[in-house]
């Protein structure tokens, strides 16, 4: 790093190439942390680990359709929440959101200037639209409450359908580490503020914030096998168990919100972290069918149906907020639009040029998927205030139709089929035995699966062909999902494999590092690319931190840390 | 950086290419520091610039520069005014020197020496009120009792003109053909100028008395002035008489109670102007009428504290104006709008042009006991002056005690078989800046930071530099050195030094210790005496949990850490009771991912970054905060796209600044980037804030941004992770614009406002006095 500070310092390296080089070089000295330990408080295998990184910062006011299906939702009231320093900003500050969201006058804005009530977190005004429901599920922080009963005061004028309020909800990324465990727990932690200091501040520890295992009221009865955090903020995460359940949680009051009954074990879930317009967990079961569980509906909204086995891995896209990957235990790769029936593309490892074998099915269906408008149902103003946002990738246009289809294929629409999708193409598989993790490149352009054959694939999803990238050879667990990483380029793909951690470069499939440390297999994987730092969590019950390394030099200072130097020399793998 | 022309014919030295213009380009600054030199109390900037062999030092100075060529003790100087030996003469050859009871006359020998000399029909026992070549190579001296015009090639008397017996004439003013004076009572008396005669053409009685009189050609006509400007006592007004009638055309009121105490009409660019100063250092400029006499467009400036005098003086073939006060300053026109640059002296009491042919386009300046005679850098807002080291330099100091500057240089060996750097700390005489001594670091040690300090228990101001050893075969420096050098005898020599674990990016002196950020670690050094009475560093403590502490600032006992990539974090040093030793811990942090660039402290609360994708945030300190989490965090309160690379923040103004002004409150930190910016950053007070952030939204939907680009999205923080509104911080550069508006824009906008035009542009001229 020294070289490239210097070189940024004259200009003879820009600064963009600079943050590439030093994450990249980072990346390559990656090593167990000698700096930084979490102390898992888990009582069980560790089976999915999360930081909260959300895809936009901009915070997005979002609208759920009214109960009363009077068509387009509309904006019943603002609410603002106030620093403590801008009270007297107040009529300012009302006239300029007025301004900047298009909020008509007849629009009811509420001011809530206690001083307590101030966000603390960094945001000096967010704009919170609330329709509230009158059957509140969610536990009202007291902050809810004030708002409540203030809009009780205009009762009649709002029309109370939902409310999701963020009273407490921190924005900082790359802080928040949440880890489901096989004894039912799932616990966060603070990765970027340290709990205490060992070895004279050399060690930082990072206890848990808090756990919720099955001593909570409302905790999970068997082993969590998943655990997400709500995409937008840290206000709420969600988990998934082996006792059927899904449950939402809100993170200030750490109480169940939400529960949703699923007919087998849940192996994963997944929401979107680029939509705007749906609040849906995808969640892979022992059931065959995959079910989307709406946050804001409480209940089922779709229900998937295709796999012939238990599905192990589900994965939204990253450039169409519609699309979902799911891979089931039957080695098939399924892509659906969730705004249409059935799925729209199986992937098939035999399938690896374009033209050799036109699979017919495939681009029909894509057809209709590329002609079609947005649906009535989406509401135009969702649309409308989301028109600047800027995306963190070259590609800001989320929403295209990433199908394209040759015209040659129109005659084939008649032929479509029920998307049961009987044809021999329904039928490819994507690895022989389970796909067991799945992961989309930032670009949302590749897919990277693991399968209990103990193969990696690369598949071009735009075309559906398998890249034949050669992984080398490795082997995989094969009766547990297992969670993939990828660095922000999508330049390394890290891999659990048994015991180990490799990772692989995803454009060549050679191995470029192995991480060794864990004493069982190895389960998830978590890159954390703002601070470069690969979290695992496995079968022996501990989350490692994989860190750049340190120079050793630095390590010991003379003069007052001394004598900590045998404190040192002690092993500091945690176990 | 050059403009350049392409011609289609080639020119005379067979070139096709032009320049038209050249540019000076500061980038890379990679280090600067604000020195005041001359101890004015205005800051220069002395920068890093350059790279490699072209390595150099640029001292970037506000304000317009004296080069002094000659100058002489005298005492007591009243007034100046050259003289031409005839009228066609292309050289001014006699200096008028008046003193309060005689009058010396200066004129160049043929060995270009300036020695006393003698016009005989001048009066030299009296003070000379007023000195003018006239036509007809005749010159015309005013004194208290009489006119006298003199042949200026037979040096003689021709004609006299004298004043009514009980009358003396106080204040007198004089072109080519006309002289206009005034003598006690209000009295004024016009004059024309014939060949060998004087002839008093109008008289006229005014009101009070009068304290000021101008009748300098601005018309056609460059010997004859149709306007006379007089300034009056007691009612505080200056009024514009038509020539030759003395009757009056306009009447102004100043307001207040100071009298003008200098006059003159003058025209930049085409535009008539009327200058008016009064005794206290304010400055009025009215647009003149030319036909009609009428004042308009009143301005009212500060430009010192004690009386000004005007003058006008031409250089580069340009009019401009300079008024001699306490904060001398140049008064020039760009695009039709007056600005105002003060001089680098300190107080002058007169001045005229004295264009000889020994010392071509110079000024004489008369200041504290001394007369001065020097020519004027070019009339220009920012000076930069270039001073070539042949090699690198990387980091600069200053010393105030020791009157030097030290930097950390590269020096790129280049031999036909290999290329060898070498690191040197140089000491350089801070007004020479010639190399005085030098300290060769070790093969391969890397000079990183540089700082002057001295420490508790010790008297000596000490310079320390912070090295850092780059191995060919280590990816980081694990090694580096701390060296303390004392300067004696302009040498530098090696006090003390220490051993670090890694490169020492950063030096601070903190509370009587000194400070290092060394790679990942903070950490602190005491100075302490030996047995042997010699100083070493020893540390105290340290603090850890950085990825790479590249800058640090301090202030008291807290500390604020730019990281590589983890923003600012504000650490605090604590005794411990009963402890010689305190310790270093956090106190609070931003937990956003910026990758910093550089760090500064505005004030106790507030700390200003800049980060990797060019923008510049403030975050704040949240003491009130309820709970540790709260209290744990910094605040983001200011973001901004600045769309420049920061190097280096430093405290400090490149204006004097004048106590008596709102202004000269407002604390400012100086910035340098890559690209060669050196932009100023101000705290507004909250008030000002408002009313400009309300100015700039304004002027934001009058004013098109280059090719429809929106001022907001531009400015918008911007990185890789997210986009915000800029918030907290005003584009200064878009608000000054509004001085450029048209007339009917500026209504448009002062509508908008609620706020007049005038009052507008007054605060907004007032804003402009910051950089």
């Amino acid at each position: 790093m020294w070289k490239e500070v210097g070189d940024r310092e004259t200009g003879k390296r820009r600064p963009y190439s600079f943050a590439n080089r030093i994450r990249s070089d980072r990346i390559d000295s990656l090593n167990l942390s000698n700096y930084k330990e979490i102390v898992s408080v888990h009582r069980g295998a560790i089976n999915t680990l999360q930081v909260f990184e959300s895809v936009f910062r901009v915070f997005r006011v979002m609208s759920q359709a009214s109960s009363s299906g009077s068509g387009s939702p509309e904006l019943e009231g603002v609410f603002i929440l106030a620093t403590a320093s801008g009270r007297k900003k107040l009529k300012d500050d009302i006239a300029r959101i007025r301004d900047k969201y298009n909020i008509p006058e007849s629009v009811y804005i509420h001011y809530l200037a206690k001083d307590s009530l101030a966000n603390p977190f960094g945001e000096t005004t967010v704009v919170y639209e609330q329709q509230l429901a009158a059957d509140l599920r969610f536990p009202l922080d007291p902050l809810v409450e004030e708002v409540l009963r203030i809009v009780n005061l205009a009762h009649g004028q709002l029309h109370l359908t939902f409310c999701r309020f963020m009273s407490k909800v921190d924005l900082t990324e790359g802080r928040y580490l949440l880890s489901g465990a096989s004894d039912g727990s799932a616990a966060i932690y603070d990765v970027q503020r340290a709990t205490d200091h060992q070895e004279g501040g050399l060690i930082a520890k990072h206890k848990c914030i808090f756990v919720v295992d099955r001593q909570h009221e409302h905790g999970h009865k068997y082993a969590i096998s998943s655990a997400i955090w709500y995409p937008v903020d840290t206000g709420l995460f969600i988990t998934g168990s082996f006792d059927h359940c899904i449950n939402v949680w809100d993170t200030n009051t750490t109480q169940v919100i939400l529960n949703f009954k699923m007919p087998g074990k849940v192996y994963r879930t997944a929401m979107s972290s680029i939509a705007t317009s749906h609040m849906l967990i995808a969640a892979g079961t022992e059931d065959v069918q995959v079910r989307l569980c709406d946050i804001a509906s409480g209940a089922f909204t779709h229900t998937l149906s295709g796999h012939r086995d238990g599905v192990m891995t589900v994965e939204w896209s990253n450039s169409s907020e519609w699309v979902l990957v799911t891979g089931g235990c039957d080695g098939a790769i399924r892509f659906w639009d969730i705004r249409r029936a059935g799925c729209f593309l199986v992937l098939d490892q035999s399938h690896s040029q374009l033209g050799r074998r036109p699979p017919l099915l495939e681009r029909s269906v894509t057809k209709v998927l590329a002609s079609r408008s947005l649906p009535a149902g989406q509401s135009s103003f969702v649309k409308s205030r989301t028109p600047q946002r800027k995306t963190a990738f070259g590609n800001g246009a989320k929403q295209l139709p990433i199908y394209r289809v040759p015209s040659h294929t129109k005659g084939f629409m008649g032929q479509r089929l029920h998307p049961g999708m009987l044809s021999s193409g329904d039928r490819a598989t994507a690895h022989y035995g389970a796909v067991t993790g799945l992961k989309v490149t930032g670009d949302g352009m590749y897919l990277l699966s693991a399968g209990s054959d103990s193969r990696l694939r690369l598949w071009d999803i735009e075309s559906g062909c398998n890249t034949l990238v050669n992984f080398e050879t490795v082997r995989l667990q094969t009766s547990k999902a297992l969670q993939l990483a990828i660095t922000q380029d999508s330049a390394l793909v890290f891999v659990p494999c048994m015991t180990a951690v490799k990772a692989f470069d995803v454009w060549s499939g050679q191995t470029s590092l192995t991480f060794r440390g864990h004493y069982e297999y190895v389960n998830c994987c978590w890159f954390s690319s703002q601070d470069q730092e690969l979290y695992t969590g496995g079968n022996d019950r501990q989350i490692l931190v994989w860190s750049p390394s340190k120079s050793e030099a630095d390590e010991v200072e003379e003069g007052s840390s001394k004598g900590k130097m045998s404190a040192m020399d002690q092993d500091n793998w945690s176990d | 950086m050059q403009l350049i022309k392409l011609n289609l014919q080639p020119d005379a030295k067979g070139s096709y290419v032009e320049v038209l213009e050249r540019f000076v380009n500061l980038g890379p600054i990679v280090d600067f520091c604000v020195v005041d030199l001359e101890r004015q109390g205005q800051g220069q900037v002395v920068t890093c610039s350059g790279a490699y062999k072209d390595g150099s030092l640029r001292i970037v100075r506000n304000g317009i520069g004296i080069n002094e060529q000659a100058s002489v003790e005298l005492q007591g100087i009243k007034g100046m005014w050259s003289l031409r030996s005839s009228t066609d003469d292309l050289y001014d050859t006699f200096l008028v020197v008046s003193f309060i009871s005689e009058t010396r006359i200066l004129a160049m020998n043929p060995d270009d020496e300036l020695e006393e000399t003698e016009i005989e029909g001048f009066y030299s026992q009296v003070q000379t009120l007023f000195c003018h070549d006239a036509v007809h190579n005749q010159l015309v001296q005013v004194t208290a009792s009489s006119i006298r015009l003199v042949s200026s090639t037979s040096r003689e008397l021709l004609n006299e003109w004298k004043a009514p017996s009980g009358f003396s004439v106080n204040v007198a003013t004089a072109n080519a053909s006309q002289v206009l004076l005034a003598t006690g009572g209000g009295h004024l008396v016009y004059l024309e100028i014939g060949d060998g005669v004087l002839t008093e053409v109008k008289q006229a009685q005014l009101e009070y008395e009068i304290s000021c009189l101008d009748i300098n050609p601005i018309g056609e006509n460059p010997n004859y002035s149709q306007l006379a400007a007089v300034g009056m006592w007691t009612d505080i007004s200056v009024k514009i008489f038509s020539l030759p009638g003395l009757d009056l055309v306009t009447k102004e009121h100043l307001g207040g109670e100071i009298i003008p105490r200098s006059v003159l009409l003058c025209a930049f660019e085409g535009v008539s102007y009327l200058l008016c100063a009064l005794g206290d250092g304010h400055l009025f400029n009215f647009l003149l009428n030319m036909n009609t006499g009428e004042l308009t467009n009143r301005k009212k400036v500060s430009l010192g504290t004690q009386p000004i005098t005007l003058r006008t003086f031409s250089s580069k073939n340009t009019t401009h104006v300079f008024a001699a006060s306490d904060r001398p300053t140049v008064i020039y026109s760009s695009n039709k709008k007056l600005l105002y640059s003060n001089v680098n002296l300190k107080e002058v009491s007169h001045m005229c042009p004295f264009n000889s042919a020994a010392f071509p386009d110079s000024l004489a300046i008369a200041k504290e006991g001394e007369l001065t005679i020097g020519t004027i850098d070019d009339i220009q807002k920012l000076h930069i002056r270039s001073i070539p080291l042949g090699e690198y330099a990387r980091r600069i100091c200053h010393q105030e005690q020791s009157r030097t500057f030290a930097i950390c240089s590269l020096k790129y060996n280049q031999s036909s078989t290999e290329e060898s750097e070498m690191y040197f700390i140089r000491l350089l005489d801070d007004q020479t800046f010639e190399f005085i001594s030098t300290y060769p670091l070790d093969t391969f040690e890397y000079g990183c930071s540089i700082l002057s300090c001295s420490f508790s228990d010790d008297s000596n101001v000490y310079y320390c530099v912070g090295t850092a050893y780059v191995l060919p075969e280590e990816n980081e420096p694990t090694k580096g050195r701390i060296l303390v050098f004392i300067v004696e005898d302009g040498k530098l020599q090696l006090i003390a030094e220490k051993e670090t674990k890694g490169a020492v990016y950063s030096l601070n002196a903190f509370n009587g210790k000194l400070l290092a950020a060394i790679n990942q670690k903070i950490q602190l050094y005491k100075w302490m005496l030996r047995d042997d009475g010699s100083r070493e560093l020893q540390s105290e403590c340290g603090h850890h949990g950085h990825i790479l502490a590249l800058y640090v600032q301090t202030r008291g006992d807290f500390i604020v850490v730019g990281d590589l990539m983890k923003s600012i974090s504000l650490l605090i040093y604590k005794i411990f009771w009963m402890h010689e030793e305190g310790a270093i811990e956090e106190r609070a942090r931003d937990y956003n991912a910026n990758w910093m660039s550089a760090v500064e402290i505005l004030d106790d609360d507030i700390y200003l970054g800049a980060e990797n994708n060019f923008n510049l945030f403030t975050v704040r300190k949240n003491s009130e905060g309820t709970t540790d989490e709260e209290r744990g965090r910094l605040e983001v309160v200011g973001e901004y796209h600045l769309g420049e690379f920061v190097n280096r923040f430093r405290h400090g103004s490149l204006v004097m600044r004048l106590p008596d002004s709102d202004v000269g409150q407002i604390p400012t930190v100086i910035f340098g980037t890559v690209n060669g910016v050196i932009g100023v950053i101000a705290s507004l007070p909250h008030e000002q804030y408002i009313f400009l952030e309300k100015l700039q939204t304004n002027l934001v939907k009058i004013i098109k941004g280059v090719g429809g680009l929106s001022h907001e999205q531009w400015r918008s923080f911007n990185n890789e992770k997210k986009t915000a509104d800029a918030r907290n911080f005003l584009d200064g550069d878009l608000i000054e614009s509004f001085l450029d508006l048209s007339r009917s824009r500026m209504e448009e906008i002062s509508k908008a406002m609620c706020v007049s035009v005038e009052e507008l542009c007054k605060r907004i001229e007032e804003l402009t006095r910051l950089h």
